[in-house]
Formats: structure tokens, C-alpha cells, sequence
């Protein structure tokens, strides 16, 4: 390492002791620089109480998902103090806590370590965030009106080149109102495509750049297969097996489930919508009658059974993201409320899923303007969600599921009870 | 005067239903005692009670009996000015910790009677020695935080002082510092001036103050109230009358040199926590190498604290002098703070103070050892820490290294030397002279002109403070009438020398009132008795001049000895000293002690009587709790009060012993490094004189086991009933005492 290299040249420079005292053996240690910078990010990130910690390790022990061999959080809490951000980020640990809050609520100091944590996270994801400008832009409260602008610009852009003036004439072929006589699907799927593949290929970079600092860091060898250490984390995300150890927030299980397999039922509705519509028009397209399942533009009906799932699924992330908000205003005085950051995706989460649900009543409703503005704000927030994800805490997804997977690997992970 | 005895005895507290009263009463006539002089009552202490000995004293009563409680209890009741009064123990010593209603039982009572009275038959009452021309004033030796508080406090009061400053100003240590802590809120102004100028100031214009700066004192003579101190400055040499002494000359940081392992002297970039006050003093924070504005500052804590090759104890301010210096480099908001500690000791509220400054993302801090520091070039350094909590060995690059020194009384110095010259001169004339020749003399402080030296003693354990016994009487110093305050007593930080200052003040107002009326001070601060020598036997051995705690003693040339009453304590150690038995005090002497002994009724069939003496202060305190707790006592042990151990004298265990008693035993306070003498070297010279007891135990052929000396802190009362029971069962064990017979 770069360091060891720096370390053998100033050994090799160092002079000779004084006299008076005899020469004493050569010290061998890492160099080890502080961070102040970083540290004032942390502490403006969520961790305010960051330096409250004064390693008493009550943290640990009360934790159930650390580790016994070089536990988690209180490690992290001093290295956070002194600002040591590669020892923080290239480490399974930092995603390996899942936020119960436990050690918050039995912290002598009140140092919060299940928040410094959380802020630890954030800058993890901005830093292998790519762009990592967006990165950054997304943490800070300042530019979520930049952010959000952007969206509305490429459809108020869109809106303008297709000229709708009288919003209220706007119907399908039945007289209906119909979103997809708003903006044509083509037109909303030219910007979401891109935007789709734009935060796949994003995360994909961290995701990368995160298991190569980990392995470089922790010199631990993947062992086994990989594709085993995947599947078994799939399974305990599906089951939510970890937040079962938690103590303070243990209701918190149900609300993220919920919130979970109702993302899950809504990307099932859009293949399966994207299904109904290019199955229909390309079939048109090749002169064949389209299959009469293949129900073609939007809207459909209530009791088809895509949409069926699909508002199943609305409700359920609406309930679960109450929950979520529920949860953790109840929480709050023990375990931490959380910052901007886990905010700002709860609120937009809820965003997306008032302004759906709105949406399609307000449709149902037959109240044109309205429907059609709800639906424009709509595709914000759901632009907002999608194209920012790899910056946003969503990106938690993804950077938690790698560290279990790491963990898994290198045998760093804890038997759960 | 005549004796007119009454004898009081008191049924209550469990004494009616233990003992048989009217046998008692009987038994108590004795030589010039009657049946008229003897009265019981239900509860002695109770207003009637006490209103039935006021009224025979009233009526010529001047020697009293009273046979109750423990001394150390209801002593306001019992308090009849002008009459000789003695407590005897029977509810504490027999009532309480002996089985009810036995013949054994009752024998202990009776002979506690019988010593009761012989000891005021070998009494009088004391008149307290006042001496003339007393001077009301107080010196102060130190003009810095201490020294000024002190000055001030006692001047306040309307006491005039006598400051003397060996600086041209006033100030002292905190004079030096750039910015202090504050007193009050560690929220912001985290850090405040000193305003040590104000204080100055009003130390100078102070009507009750005389300032003497750049002057030292160069004689002290006399005892308190009797002063006379020489002091000599810019302006010549003056001397005067002093009733009590505020020492308060503080300390000197520890010779940074010493600390070659931590780069001092080796790298211009490594300094002292008081040498970088200096540089924060300056305005930006400049490093002495190259003056180049520091943004990393290391701070190594302990350096040479808390280590044996250094100063083994901890010097209590640094980590917070730290932590305030921490504050001068964040004033920077770019700089960084690291500080390496062993531990971080933030006393009492100043762990506010702590968690401030660690809440500033700037102040790093890691427990660690520090292995050494190193070069990292251009002027920076690395400190090497070892088991950090950051986890393995490290190295962190400063562009300064501040030392965290300790501090060292400025007593450490004289008394250091003054050993070494008393080691010299116990080899011979030439080594005395090598040494004088070889050793540079440090700048002593009070220059007494004591038989037992020009300073104060030094002490084991204490490290060179001036200390006499820290656990209770935290000014006191072995010299009667000087007290220390701040630093030069014990490390502290300037608010604690504040309180220390004010504190020790009050010691020597207390001192010098108890002078004017004749008093001991502490610990025996109600005692009018003094040391009576009848120095037409001394045969001038001078063993009271060497072994008084006290230094009190002073002697002619021909050896003769001369007590200084205001100096002395009252502790007795000279009755054990003297060969000859010529120190007397009115109530309290050899002659009354052994008589005690004697008037102890032994049977001469097979049952066991063992003496036990007992130190007045820890011991005596330590029975009376175990009494509370009704702990049974072997009922054959007779418990004999001391004023101290150090007081013991021989021939009591060679008299007891001829006179058949099975079993002596001594029982005093802790000595060595963690003492709890009262007076300071008292059980440790009993148990010196205890190692010549062989001796005389051989002479009359008995076994060495038959006499001992047990140590026992104040608190330790729940071992004694088995030291003591233990003790009983060993002698009766050995079986009778042979003399018996005789």
C-alpha cells in the first residue's frame, strides 16, 4: 500500500534518539490522517451528536447485528470522530447496521450512533455515487428545487411542443379522460427509458467501486459462491429476518415489507402495462388483430386484473409509507428521528403515491384540469424517485444488499438467532 | 484544690438491664469516694439528670464521674466548665458489646469505674498556658492566585496581612496563561480571561494588605502568635510579629527535559503546555521553529505524569489545560486539535468543560500510549501512539507537539536537598562536606528556625507537597500555625486553589484565636492541657526535641529541651520519648496511665485480663461504632484510651505485665505511605518503640506473643471484634500470666 511505502521512508529518514534516553525499538504504524472536513459533513449530515461518543461501547454490545470480532458501531464512532473516511466507506459494517436504533436509545452520552451511522451511509452513496455531483446535490435540502425543476421542465417542455391548450378537451377515443391523451406513452417512456437505464448504469458503478474498495480494504477473499451469498441475501431481505433483532423499532418490520412488495407489485403492473400496450400496438403495427387481453392504451378497467394489482399495490405503499412516517415519529425520542436525507425519500415516496392514487380518482372523477394537473406532478415526483435513486437513500437498496453479500462471503456476517 | 467527687451513673441505653446498678454502686466506694458521692439515674443525659449534677457542683462537686456513654457522644451535655470531668464507657465498652448479666460482665464495669477514678485522683484540671504580646497578623508567603485569595479573604475578615512575592509582581502562575477556564458556564465564552491584573490590584490598594514584592523570607523564629519573621527585599530587610502563616508559593512545571523521549529539546516544534500559553499569548498560534501559523496541533497528555521515572501522580489540571489550550488552537475553524491521553481527568463540573470541548469537531481525541515522537520533515512531526482506540499503532503528523507537564511544589526542592544533607551528615563530617560542596542549595521558602530543620518535613508518599495527613485536615502542615494552600499543597486547578486559599486563610484565623485562649488547634481543638516537663531530671537524651511530630521542641545547648506550647499539639508523643517519664500534662501522664493499669482487678484463679490501649482518633471511634452494630467483644480486654500511640510508653506493659495481666495490646491508626495518623508519625513510633518490647517481655521470661500492635483505619470496625477476639483466644491459649501468683 501507498501508505506502508511512505511509512518505510520516514523510518528510514528518522534520526537517532538523544542521548539520555536509549535508542528505542523503530515504530511500525499506519500513518493516519484526521479529516476535519469530513467530520463537519457528518456532523451537518444527521450526526450532529457524533462527537458526544466517548467509546464506552454500550453500542456494541447492545447491538444484535454486529459481528462479534470487531463489532459495529463503536468502531465507526471514533473513526467518524476523527474523520477517517476510507476506513468507514470501504467496510461492510457501515451497511451491515440496519438503523433499529437500539444503541441511540441506550447511548449514555446521547451520541446517537444509529444517526452518525445513518449520515456515514449518505456520504457513502454520494461518494460512489456517479455523477458524483448529483451526489452531492441531492443530500443538501438547498438544491431540491434545481432537482425538481428538472422534470418539470422536459414535460412542461414536452406539454408545450405538443400545444394542449384546453386541458379539459383532452379525452380518449371514449370520451374518457386518459393520460395517455395527455402525453403520449411514447413520449413518457422516451424520457423514463433512458432515466431507467441512466440510474442502472449509476448504481452499477458504485455498486462496483464499493466492492472493490471493500475487497482492497478489508484483504478478506471472497470465498465460495457468490451466486449463494446472493440468493441467501435475497432471502433475508424477503423476509426481513434482521429486523426482526431489533428492540426499539421493531414495528418498523411490517412498514418496510409493506413498503417493499408493494414496489415489487408496482413494477410487476408496469411490465405488465408496458405489456398491454406494445403487445397491443405492435401487433397493430404487424396488421394482426392484438389478443383481447392485450387491452392497448391506458386507462384500464378496475377490474382487469393488472390494475387490480396494480391500486393493491398503491394502497399498500401508501399504508406502508404512513407506517414508515408513523414509525419513526414514535421513535424518535429513543432511536433518532432521522435527517433531510431519509426525509426526502419518505416524502417523495409519498408524493408518488398521493399524487397516483389522486390521480386516478380525480380521473375516475371526471374532473379534467385537476386530473391532468395532479397527473403532471405525478410524473415528477415519479421522475425524481427513478432518475435519482442511485443519490437518494434509495440507493440503500442496493449498497446494503453488496455489504451482506460481502459479509456473507468473508464469513463477516452474524449468525441470526 | 481539694477534690469534691461525685460519682454519676446512668441506667439507660440497655446499662440497667445489663449490669447489676446497686452492686455496682457498692463497688464504687472506694479511698475517697462515699456512698453520698455516688448517684444513679434513669437517663443522665436527660435535662434532670444533668440538672442533678449541676446542682452538686453547685454545691462543691469539682471532680466528676460520669458513668455512661462513650466521650465521643453527648460531650455538650456533659461539659461542666470548671469541673474536672471523666466519661466512663460502660454502654458502648460494656453494655453493648458484652453478654448481659454476668459475673465477667459486671467485673468489666467495675474496673472501668475503678480506672475512671484513679485517672481524675491523677488529675487536674488544666489552666491553658496564654503567652504574652500575641500578634494578630497574618503572612502570606506567595502572591499568586493563592496567595492573593488567601491575603484577601483574611484581610476581608479585618485581619491584617503580610503578602510577600518573590516576583516584582503580582500574579504568580496565572500571570503566564493566556486565557483561563471560566468558573461558572462552559457554554460560550468557552474560554475567559484571567483578569489576574484585577485581583492584583486589589490585593495593593487593600487597607488590610501589605504587599512586599521581589522579597523573600529569609527567617522565620518563633511559634504562633509569636512570629517573628525577617523578610528581606528591594527595599531592605524588616521584621515582624506574625500570629500565622498562609503558605501558598504553588509550583513549578516539571523539567521538560527530562522528556528527551518525547522529542523536548530534541525538536524546536515540541513545547510545554506553559511555553505554548506563552505562544498563544502572541495572537495567531506560531510555531517556534519556522513561525508558521500551526493548523495541527498533537497534545501529548501525562507527559511524565502518572510515572514512576517522572511524577507519579497526576497533576489533576492538565487534561483540562489541554482542553482549554484545544480552544486556542479551534480558534482557527480550519485547525485541528489532537489530543493523546492515558486518561482524561475532568473533575467534578469541569467534565462540562470536557464535553464542550469534545463536542467541537476539531478537538480529536484518542486514548493512547505514546511511544515517542518523530521527525516528519519540514519542521513537522509524528507522534507515535500505540493502542489507540482508533485500533492498531498510528502515527499522526503535527505541525506542533504541546507536552502535557505536570506540576511540582515548589517544597520538593528544599526538602529534597535538606534529605540528602541529613543522609550526608548521618555518614560523617566528610561526606557532609562533599555534599554541600556538590549539591547547588535551592531557593528554601520559610527558613525556620526549627531544631528540626529550616523547612517542612518531608513526608513519605507525599511527594515533596507540603501535606500532613490529606484525609482530614487538608491545610495543616507538620509546622504549627503555617498552613499551605494551592498547589504547593496538593495539584489543582486556579478555581480550587481559590477555594483552598480561602480555606487555609481560615485555618490561621482559627489558629491564631485559639493561640489567645490557650487551645490546642486540630486535632484536639478543645484542649487547655499542655506539656509540663520537670526539667530538673532530664537527663537531655533529647528524644522528645527529635520525636516530637511537631518540631515544638526546642533545645539549649546543653540538650535541655524548651516547649513551645503554641506549636505543640497536644498528642503526647513526648511521654513516650522520655526516658525518664519527666512530661506530664495536668490530665494526662505515665504515672495516671499505668495507675489505670493497676487499679485493673485481677483475679488470681484462671481468668484472663488482657490491656488494650487504644488511639483516641481511629481506634477508640472504630470500637464505639462496632458497639453500635452490638458486635460481641471478649469480655476479659480493658480498653485504655490514648491521645495518640506515639505517646506509649514502655513501662505500662512491664508494670501490667508483673502485675499478671495476660494480654496487652496496642491498637493505632495506619502508618507508611497511606497513613492515617493524626499526628502524623504516632503509631509509626509506637511501633518502633514496640520493636524494643522483646526485650523486657524476656526479662520476666514471657512469650513475645503476649503483647501486640494492631493497625486499624477509622472504618475498619467490622474487622476488629475478630482481631480482637482472636487476640483473647491466643493468649488464653498460652495460658495465665505466671505472675498471677505473686
Amino acid at each position: 500500500m501507498a501508505e506502508e511505502k511512505i511509512e518505510a521512508k520516514t523510518e528510514a529518514a528518522a534520526e537517532p534518539q538523544v542521548e539520555a534516553t536509549p535508542a528505542p525499538e523503530p515504530f511500525v504504524g499506519d500513518i493516519v490522517t484526521p479529516d476535519l472536513k469530513f467530520v463537519n459533513e457528518i456532523m451537518t449530515g444527521g450526526g450532529e451528536s457524533l462527537k458526544k461518543c466517548y467509546q464506552c461501547a454500550t453500542c456494541s454490545v447492545v447491538c444484535n447485528l454486529t459481528p462479534e470480532d470487531n463489532p459495529f458501531p463503536r468502531k465507526e464512532m471514533i473513526h467518524a470522530q476523527w474523520g477517517l473516511k476510507d476506513k468507514l466507506f470501504s467496510n461492510p459494517d457501515i451497511w451491515l447496521c440496519h438503523q433499529c436504533g437500539d444503541c441511540t436509545a441506550y447511548c449514555p452520552r446521547g451520541a446517537k450512533p444509529g444517526e452518525v451511522l445513518n449520515a456515514v451511509r449518505k456520504l457513502s452513496i454520494e461518494h460512489y455515487a456517479a455523477p458524483s455531483f448529483l451526489g452531492k446535490m441531492v443530500g443538501k435540502p438547498g438544491s431540491l428545487v434545481p432537482l425538481l425543476a428538472v422534470p418539470a421542465v422536459i414535460f412542461g417542455i414536452i406539454l408545450a411542443f405538443l400545444g394542449h391548450l384546453n386541458l379539459d378537451a383532452i379525452r380518449n377515443e371514449a370520451g374518457k379522460i386518459a393520460y395517455s391523451s395527455l402525453i403520449k406513452s411514447y413520449y413518457i417512456d422516451g424520457v423514463f427509458v433512458p432515466i431507467f437505464l441512466f440510474a442502472v448504469v449509476s448504481l452499477a458503478i458504485g455498486i462496483l467501486r464499493y466492492w472493490k474498495d471493500m475487497k482492497q480494504a478489508t484483504g478478506a477473499v471472497p470465498q465460495g459462491s457468490i451466486l449463494s451469498a446472493i440468493g441467501e441475501t435475497i432471502g433475508e431481505i424477503l423476509t426481513h429476518r434482521r429486523f426482526e433483532q431489533c428492540n426499539i423499532t421493531k414495528d418498523r418490520k411490517l412498514a418496510h415489507m409493506l413498503v417493499l412488495f408493494s414496489f415489487a407489485g408496482l413494477a410487476i403492473t408496469t411490465a405488465w402495462a408496458v405489456l398491454y400496450l406494445y403487445g397491443y400496438e405492435i401487433m397493430h403495427a404487424m396488421g394482426k388483430t392484438p389478443y383481447s387481453w392485450l387491452l392497448g392504451p391506458s386507462p384500464y378497467p378496475l377490474t382487469d386484473p393488472m390494475k387490480i394489482l396494480a391500486n393493491l399495490s398503491a394502497l399498500g405503499l401508501l399504508i406502508g409509507i404512513v407506517l414508515v412516517i408513523n414509525n419513526r415519529l414514535k421513535n424518535q425520542e429513543k432511536a433518532g428521528k432521522g435527517g433531510y436525507y431519509d426525509w426526502l425519500l419518505i416524502y417523495i415516496i409519498f408524493a408518488v403515491m398521493a399524487s397516483g392514487i389522486l390521480a386516478e380518482l380525480v380521473r375516475l372523477a371526471d374532473i379534467a384540469v385537476l386530473a391532468y394537473a395532479i397527473y403532471f406532478v405525478h410524473l415528477i415526483v415519479v421522475f425524481f424517485l427513478f432518475a435519482y435513486a442511485p443519490f437518494s437513500k434509495m440507493a440503500h437498496m442496493l449498497y446494503r444488499a453488496t455489504a451482506m453479500v460481502f459479509a456473507k462471503a468473508t464469513n463477516r456476517d452474524v449468525e441470526l438467532k | 484544690m481539694e477534690k469534691k467527687f461525685g460519682v454519676y451513673i446512668c441506667k439507660g441505653c440497655g446499662i440497667g438491664e445489663s449490669l447489676d446498678i446497686e452492686k455496682l454502686t457498692k463497688v464504687s466506694k472506694r479511698g475517697p469516694i462515699q456512698e453520698e458521692h455516688i448517684k444513679v439515674h434513669d437517663v443522665l443525659c436527660s435535662p434532670e439528670g444533668i440538672q442533678l449534677i449541676k446542682n452538686d457542683i453547685k454545691g462543691g462537686t469539682n471532680t466528676a464521674i460520669i458513668v455512661a456513654c462513650s466521650p465521643r457522644v453527648k460531650y455538650e451535655e456533659f461539659d461542666f466548665p470548671g469541673c474536672l470531668t471523666e466519661r466512663v464507657n460502660i454502654r458502648e465498652f460494656v453494655a453493648w458489646t458484652q453478654p448481659p448479666n454476668d459475673e465477667e460482665t459486671q467485673a468489666l464495669a467495675e474496673d472501668y469505674i475503678a480506672m475512671g477514678t484513679v485517672k481524675v485522683q491523677k488529675s487536674d484540671l488544666p489552666t491553658p498556658a496564654i503567652l504574652e504580646n500575641l500578634s494578630n497578623d497574618l503572612l502570606v508567603i506567595g502572591g499568586g492566585i493563592s496567595g492573593m485569595t488567601a491575603a484577601l479573604e483574611a484581610a476581608n475578615t479585618g485581619y491584617k496581612v503580610f503578602l510577600v512575592e518573590k516576583e516584582p509582581e503580582l500574579g504568580g502562575f496565572a500571570r503566564k496563561l493566556y486565557k483561563k477556564i471560566p468558573t461558572r458556564d462552559f457554554k460560550e465564552p468557552i474560554i475567559v480571561d484571567t483578569d489576574i491584573e484585577k485581583t492584583a490590584k486589589e490585593v495593593e490598594s487593600h487597607p488590610n494588605i501589605k504587599v512586599y514584592k521581589s522579597s523573600r523570607v529569609e527567617k522565620t523564629e518563633g511559634q504562633p502568635g509569636l512570629f517573628d519573621v525577617t523578610i528581606s527585599g528591594a527595599s531592605g530587610t524588616e521584621t515582624v510579629k506574625i500570629g500565622a502563616i498562609v503558605m501558598a508559593t504553588g509550583g513549578v512545571p516539571y523539567d521538560a527535559t527530562k522528556l528527551g523521549h518525547l522529542g523536548y529539546g530534541k525538536f524546536k516544534n515540541v513545547v510545554t503546555n506553559v511555553e505554548f500559553e506563552a505562544i498563544a499569548k502572541q495572537g495567531p498560534i506560531a510555531r517556534p521553529s519556522d513561525g508558521k501559523e500551526v493548523t495541527k496541533v498533537a497534545f501529548i497528555q501525562c507527559a511524565g505524569s502518572r510515572d514512576p521515572e517522572h511524577l507519579p501522580y497526576c497533576s489533576s489540571m492538565c487534561c483540562a489545560t489541554s482542553l482549554k489550550q484545544a480552544r486556542y488552537v479551534r480558534q482557527n475553524p480550519n485547525s485541528l486539535a489532537m489530543i493523546f491521553y492515558k486518561d482524561i481527568r475532568t473533575p467534578g463540573r469541569l467534565e462540562a468543560f470536557y464535553r464542550e470541548a469534545q463536542n467541537d469537531a476539531g478537538v480529536m481525541l484518542t486514548k493512547g500510549d505514546v511511544h515517542g515522537v518523530s521527525d516528519a520533515g519540514n519542521g513537522n512531526l509524528f507522534v507515535e501512539v500505540e493502542h489507540t482506540l482508533l485500533g492498531e499503532k498510528a502515527k499522526f503528523e503535527a505541525d506542533l507537539v504541546v507536552l502535557a507537564t505536570g506540576m511540582v511544589p515548589t517544597t520538593r526542592a528544599p526538602q529534597e536537598y535538606l534529605d540528602g544533607l541529613t543522609a550526608a551528615v548521618a555518614k560523617g563530617d566528610e561526606p557532609k562536606k562533599a555534599y554541600l560542596e556538590s549539591t547547588l542549595k535551592p531557593e528554601f521558602i520559610l527558613n525556620l528556625a526549627y531544631r528540626q530543620g529550616p523547612e517542612l518535613p518531608s513526608l513519605e508518599g507525599a511527594c515533596g507537597f507540603a501535606d500532613s495527613n490529606f484525609i482530614c485536615f487538608q491545610y495543616e502542615t507538620r509546622r504549627t500555625g503555617i498552613y499551605a494552600a494551592g498547589t504547593v499543597r496538593q495539584p489543582m486547578n486556579m478555581t480550587e486553589a481559590q477555594e483552598d486559599a480561602a480555606g487555609a486563610a481560615f485555618k490561621a484565623i482559627q489558629c491564631i484565636d485559639h493561640v489567645a485562649k490557650g487551645i490546642s488547634v486540630h486535632p484536639r481543638a478543645w484542649d487547655l492541657s499542655f506539656p509540663d516537663p520537670q526539667l530538673i531530671r532530664c537527663t537531655a537524651c533529647k528524644r522528645c526535641t527529635e520525636e516530637c511530630p511537631f518540631g515544638a521542641i526546642e533545645e539549649d545547648a546543653k540538650g535541655i529541651p524548651s516547649f513551645n506550647v503554641n506549636r505543640c499539639r497536644r498528642c503526647g508523643t513526648c511521654l513516650g520519648a522520655c526516658p525518664e517519664r519527666i512530661v506530664s500534662f495536668k490530665d494526662y501522664s505515665v504515672d495516671m496511665i499505668g495507675s489505670m493499669i493497676k487499679a485493673i482487678d485481677v483475679p488470681e484463679e484462671d481468668v484472663f485480663r488482657i490491656v488494650c490501649l487504644v488511639c483516641e482518633n481511629d481506634a477508640y471511634p472504630a470500637l464505639d461504632t462496632l458497639a453500635m452494630q452490638r458486635k460481641q467483644i471478649d469480655t476479659c480486654i480493658r480498653f485504655i484510651s490514648l491521645r495518640c500511640l506515639g505517646g506509649m510508653n514502655l513501662v505500662w506493659i512491664a508494670d501490667a505485665m508483673a502485675k499478671g495481666i495476660d494480654g496487652f495490646l496496642l491498637l493505632g491508626c495506619k502508618y507508611g505511605e497511606n497513613y492515617q495518623c493524626h499526628f502524623v508519625k504516632g503509631s509509626e513510633l509506637a511501633n518502633y518503640r514496640f520493636s524494643k518490647v522483646g526485650e523486657t517481655l524476656s526479662k520476666l521470661q514471657l512469650e513475645a506473643e503476649r503483647v501486640q500492635l494492631m493497625q486499624v483505619a477509622i472504618d475498619e470496625y467490622h474487622q476488629l471484634p475478630d482481631m480482637l477476639n482472636t487476640f483473647a483466644a491466643k493468649v488464653k491459649e498460652m495460658g495465665p500470666n505466671p505472675f498471677k501468683e505473686f
